[in-house]
């Protein structure tokens, strides 16, 4: 097996999803917003961005748009598109407390998801479209997927500092005064609800764009990229890496996508011996996920650099 | 003179009950700069008004105005912002903040001083802001606390924190709900000095207070409320001679007798 090949997978993908859990540590972390629909908005940013940069549909093509952009023109609209998804679900439901704002998010992540599989105008259905617009290129003698690995790294980091540099803020106090008494917070001013709306909206705009750079990086969107799964994958790796603090969340989307993608590309004799190690992942998935939320050794770690 | 605040014909139902207001309402008014006692039995309504005022519950009928604009139905962070502040019966306080955040966090809304920058700028104004915190702190006792985490702090010392936490907005108008309860009697001397020296600068206070030694030194005026209507309002010495307020609040001899001491 490629090692290589192994790492620099881990550590495209890695990124991608990494900039997602980013999204959901702010949303819920310091905002107390639980989005089991987070597919949803990455998603968006996906389908958007093949969109524009899709050239018009012939032939046997049943997408009634294709826009044939330049890619830089879809990236910013993948990351508009998946803000716009942001006001249209957060708007109405962010009044909604905890499981309740759970479980219309995730809703919402399934009707689009229906939406883009039954609705073969939008993005051929469950075919999907293929052959997306990859920008990426060779550089003079450093291949694509480098690029790709350090394009994908820079969102992620990016987004981290974005993120890092508000939430050091007083901004960020305040966000925390709001998820620890709302009431409290807003007996000195603060205003939950449109301080819990600029938050959904600001960290879904990076999902977009994670969205578009994985459409580019699978030259495919289709649904079955998109599924619920994917919002627990996230979830999951939220949880693994501690939701306290910027770097657990990358650490637990590095973890698990290395997990999956060591075990997807281990060299089976046979399709029931890979079968077995597909599901062993989720065993090992599941067993490690018990056991952080057993031991909690990420709140165990952060208690004691706090001591310090 | 130009009332500060202006309750007319309050009333406020809980599950078809009346809690607040009687038959015609409740109205009073409070002058700028006055120090208001708002006394009355438990269960009358007192917290119940305070919540009205700051914008936690809505009446079902009648009008608030606070310096000029019409309060009645304006979400508590928008009355807070107008410079009406309010501590609850039940300390509340930011559990992930330290002691000093508490306070500070109290004074960053955008449009005052503290904004997001990607500068840091905000660096240079927080540092004053500490200042003001350590200051306030040094008048309610909590200058050993000041990077503690809340959790480690007393009932008293949380009172005293979300006191501190309303200071530092320099508010109009402060509403304390029974501000001294489980407060030990040195914190409350610091509190009863904290109160005249910021009514001495012009801020209006109305004080919920079963505490009537630490009371009547410091208030101007009283309103007496039973089961939400007004029953008396006047200065300390028209409220003791008042053989109402005496029965209705009081309840009977050895209560008045230690409310004269
Ligand atoms: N949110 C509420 N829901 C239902 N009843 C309430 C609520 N708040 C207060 N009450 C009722 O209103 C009355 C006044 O309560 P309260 O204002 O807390 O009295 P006080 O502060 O004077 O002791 C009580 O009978 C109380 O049970
Ligand atoms: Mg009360």
């Amino acid at each position: 097996m490629n090692w290589l090949q192994v790492i620099l997978t881990v550590v495209t993908i890695g990124s991608i999803f990494s900039v997602v859990t980013l999204a959901l540590n702010l949303q819920y972390a310091r905002g107390g917003m639980i989005n089991f629909g987070v597919v949803a908005y990455f998603a968006a940013g996906a389908y958007i961005y093949a969109i524009f940069t899709h050239p018009a549909p012939e032939g046997l093509d049943q997408y009634i748009i294709g826009l044939d952009w330049p890619w830089w023109a879809g990236f910013i609209a993948a990351g508009i598109a998946s803000l716009l998804f942001a006001v249209l679900t957060g708007w109405p439901t962010l009044r909604l407390r905890g499981e309740y704002l759970a479980v219309t998010t995730f809703a919402f992540a399934e009707v689009l998801y229906s939406f883009l599989l039954n609705e073969r105008r939008i993005g051929n259905g469950a075919v999907g479209l293929s052959n997306i617009e990859r920008p990426i290129r060779d550089w003079g003698t450093i291949d694509e997927k480098y690029i790709f690995a350090i394009v994908a790294v820079a969102l992620m980091f990016l987004t981290a500092w974005i993120f890092r540099k508000l939430l050091n803020s007083p901004y960020g106090r305040a966000l925390d005064a709001i998820r620890d008494d709302e009431g409290a917070a807003q007996a000195i001013g603060k205003s939950a609800k449109r301080m819990r709306l600029q938050v959904f909206l600001l960290s879904a705009i990076p999902i977009g764009f994670a969205g578009a750079l994985y459409a580019m990086y699978m030259t495919l969107v289709s649904p079955r990229l998109f599924t619920a799964e994917v919002s627990f994958i996230v979830w999951i790796a939220l949880v693994l890496g501690g939701e306290r603090t910027i770097w657990g969340a990358m650490a637990g989307t590095f973890g698990l996508i290395l997990l999956e993608e060591v075990i997807t590309s281990l060299p089976f004799e046979s399709v029931s011996a890979a079968q077995n190690a597909a599901a062993m992942n989720h065993v090992v998935t599941g067993l490690l996920f018990i056991a952080v939320l057993r031991w909690q050794p990420f709140e165990w770690i952060s208690k004691k650099l706090e001591k310090k | 003179m130009k009332k500060l605040l202006q309750v007319s014909n309050v009333t406020k139902q809980f599950g078809g009950l009346r809690a607040i207001g009687g038959y015609n309402g409740l109205s009073f008014d409070v002058d700028p700069g006055s120090f208001t006692g708002l006394i009355g039995p438990n269960g009358s309504g007192k917290s119940t008004i305070f919540n009205l005022l700051s914008g936690f519950l809505k009446p079902n009928s009648g009008s608030i105005v606070f310096d000029g604009n019409d309060i009645t139905t304006a979400p508590p962070e928008a009355i807070s912002e107008r410079g009406l502040a309010r501590t609850f019966q039940t300390p509340r306080t930011f559990s992930s903040l330290t002691v000093i955040d508490n306070v500070i966090v109290g004074a960053d809304n955008p449009g005052e001083r503290l904004r997001f920058s990607w500068t840091g700028k905000w660096r240079n104004q927080e540092a004053e802001l500490k200042h003001e915190a350590v200051e306030i702190f040094g008048r309610v006792g909590l200058s050993h606390r000041v990077n503690d985490r809340v959790g480690d702090l007393s009932g008293g010392e949380l009172r005293m924190l979300e006191v501190a936490r309303q200071m530092i907005r320099k508010p109009k108008l402060i509403l304390l709900d029974e501000p001294t309860a489980g407060v030990d009697p040195k914190l409350q001397q610091n509190l009863a000095d904290l109160l005249i020296a910021i009514h001495r600068k012009g801020t209006t206070i109305i004080v919920v207070e079963h505490n009537l030694h630490f009371l009547l030194d410091l208030v101007d005026n009283l309103l007496v409320i039973n089961r939400g209507e007004l029953l008396a309002k006047g200065s300390p010495e028209e409220i003791r001679s008042n053989p109402e307020v005496v029965s209705a609040y009081l309840g009977g001899q050895d209560a008045a007798q230690s409310y004269k001491n």
